[in-house]
């Protein structure tokens, strides 16, 4: 029955068949104004989201009001495939909370038994929220998960294989850019991309209004050794959000 | 000179990059043992590989970021899965170690307590007013505390009036409407046998866990405030004037916009010393015991002499001497 209600929005819209459908890159398809990613683990959502098959691949829709990584995807004016990691790539999770994101994260980057070879460490201080993110790792080769504080470099140093390509951080903690910077800097690749996805709940309520929090944040980046490619406001999908596309230039101390 | 590590393997590499000397971890390579060795990099301890290098190389600099810095580090190979697995078993210890939390466990109680009391509270209302109106007779004000008792253990209606010391009621309740009276009054008596057992716990645990705070304020208020505050921890490394307002969230927020600042949180007015004394002498006892709660909170966390009873005493007679200094209200400024 369950089966059945899932597997029938890919029939209607033509089955075998995605006429509207764009890739963005390996594993990710624009619909309309929906998202979806490549599964790995066919037959199985992670949190009960649509399911279709195409032929012999099987699609999961990645929900953008569920996911700021996602919701950004739709809205920035860069090319999509620059703010994702690309297949087989090293990536840093900060903030993994129950791991939705980072097993569409995951579909991309490393696919079907991680045929890829990526790696993406998720971490996580909360313990109840690690339990999911755990349970999810075990089906889902390449996927590390860590259960720590991610503003501790030593924490996250002994999981990583090597420096990232790509980061996303989307902590509920004062001080989310000053963070960022120290983590990007610690651990981005020098070219490799970073994603903010700054709370402004989360700010301290002495540095002002969301507009004021959203702006010092920026400040930071600016001052800070990343580039700032792109400020994406993210209200409406995800509200008091706003997510910053950064960049390590190649000509770092590095 | 710097040494480069991960779990396998640790190097002396020199300022041109070269190796200058380089340890491998030989024990076997186990998920379980893996385990153990990430989770001794995680706390901040050296392995052993990296131990003994220090020692061979005292000037070298063992690098906080372990091998990412180093362009030459060799792959993982093969090693990948039991590393997963590694990885794996280690969150899940993790995610054991947190039962042994006193601070979740804690909370557990604190907010079982609570949802239990406001529940108790809507049923045993509805239970005495539905009584109330078979059973007219009965005062619904001092005889409150018989009534779900008196419901709860007779098998009719009349049973229970009788109990209460009062005439039967003129129209009898049918008798499925009776047997909803008696379960709805039954659960409001096992909710309140339910709440002194949670009570009871927390008393346990908060005098495990803070028992200077808890002699200070009682243990079921040092108990809210813990939770309040999200842990020990951070209830110690609070100011005395946050502490001072827990529980006063809407307070202060209208304070940000420009309302005058609370005197004292919803706790700490649960405190005779505050909510007993005159009007104009609470903010001042609020300030002195959220001062005093405070040290007592540091005091517990960060392993101090535990308070006694004469510490307490001292306090309280400090309380006193706040009221005595002001007897009278301020005068109103025209």
């Amino acid at each position: 029955m369950r089966r059945l209600r899932i597997s029938s929005p890919g029939l209607r819209r033509g089955g075998y068949d995605l006429p509207k459908s764009k890739p963005i890159c390996w594993g990710v398809r624009k619909e309309g104004r929906t998202l979806w990613t490549r599964n790995a683990v066919k037959g199985k959502s992670v949190r009960g989201e649509r399911r279709k098959r195409d032929g012999r691949i099987e699609w999961r829709r990645w929900d953008p009001t569920k996911s700021k990584v996602a919701a950004a995807l739709l809205r920035t004016s860069l090319e999509p495939s620059s703010i994702l990691p690309s297949p087989g790539s090293t990536c840093l999770y900060l903030g993994a909370s129950s791991g939705g994101t980072v097993s569409h994260i995951h579909d991309f980057v490393c696919g079907a038994d991680n045929h890829h070879g990526g790696q993406i460490v998720a971490v996580e201080i909360s313990p109840r929220m690690s339990r999911d993110l755990i349970s999810l790792s075990e089906y889902r080769p390449g996927m590390v998960p860590v259960l720590g504080d991610a503003r501790k470099s030593r924490v996250i140093a002994p999981f990583i294989r090597s420096k990232a390509d790509w980061i996303h951080q989307d902590l509920s903690i004062a001080d989310q850019a000053e963070t960022f910077v120290k983590m990007a800097m610690n651990f981005l690749i020098p070219g490799g991309v970073g994603l903010l996805s700054l709370k402004a709940a989360s700010e301290r309520s002495s540095e002002g209004d969301d507009k004021a929090r959203f702006h010092n944040a920026e400040i930071i980046l600016e001052d800070s050794e990343l580039s700032l490619l792109e400020r994406i406001e993210l209200r409406g999908l995800e509200e008091q959000h706003v997510l910053f596309v950064c960049e390590l230039s190649l000509c770092g101390d590095n | 000179m710097r040494i480069h590590y991960d779990w396998r393997l640790a190097r002396v590499v020199d300022d041109e990059g070269n190796i200058v000397d380089e340890l491998e971890w030989d024990g076997p390579i186990t998920p379980t043992n893996l385990s153990k060795r990430l989770k001794i990099i995680q706390g901040g301890r050296n392995l052993p590989e990296v131990s003994t290098l220090s020692e061979r190389f005292p000037d070298a600099i063992i690098d906080e970021m372990g091998a990412l810095s180093d362009p030459d580090w060799p792959e993982i190979g093969d090693l990948e899965r039991v590393f997963q697995k590694a990885t794996l078993e280690l969150a899940k210890m993790g995610v054991a170690d947190s039962s042994g939390d006193l601070d979740r466990r804690l909370d557990m109680l604190v907010s079982a307590a609570q949802e239990l009391r406001s529940s108790w509270t809507t049923s045993e209302a509805r239970c005495v007013e539905w009584s109330g109106l078979f059973i007219t007779e009965a005062n619904l004000d001092s005889q409150r505390n018989d009534i779900p008792v008196a419901i709860s253990s007779s098998r009719t209606i009349s049973e229970a009036s009788e109990k209460l010391g009062v005439n039967p009621p003129k129209h009898l309740p049918s008798d499925l409407e009776w047997s909803s009276m008696f379960s709805h009054a039954n659960t409001v008596t096992r909710s309140s046998e339910i709440l002194d057992q949670i009570e009871n716990a927390i008393r346990e645990i908060a005098n495990m866990h803070a028992p200077s705070l808890s002699a200070l304020l009682g243990p079921i208020s040092a108990a809210k405030l813990i939770s309040l505050a999200g842990g020990r921890e951070r209830l110690a490394r609070m100011p005395s004037g946050s502490l001072q307002v827990l529980g006063a969230h809407a307070a202060m927020s209208a304070h940000r916009k420009g309302a005058p600042p609370p005197k004292h949180g919803a706790v700490l007015f649960s405190m005779p010393q505050v909510s007993r004394s005159p009007r104009w002498v609470r903010g001042k006892i609020a300030r002195y015991l959220a001062g005093k709660a405070s040290i007592a909170v540091r005091v517990d966390h960060f392993e101090g002499e535990r308070w006694d009873e004469s510490k307490i005493e001292e306090i309280n007679s400090e309380i006193e001497a706040i009221k005595d200094k002001f007897p009278r209200p301020p005068k109103r400024r025209v």
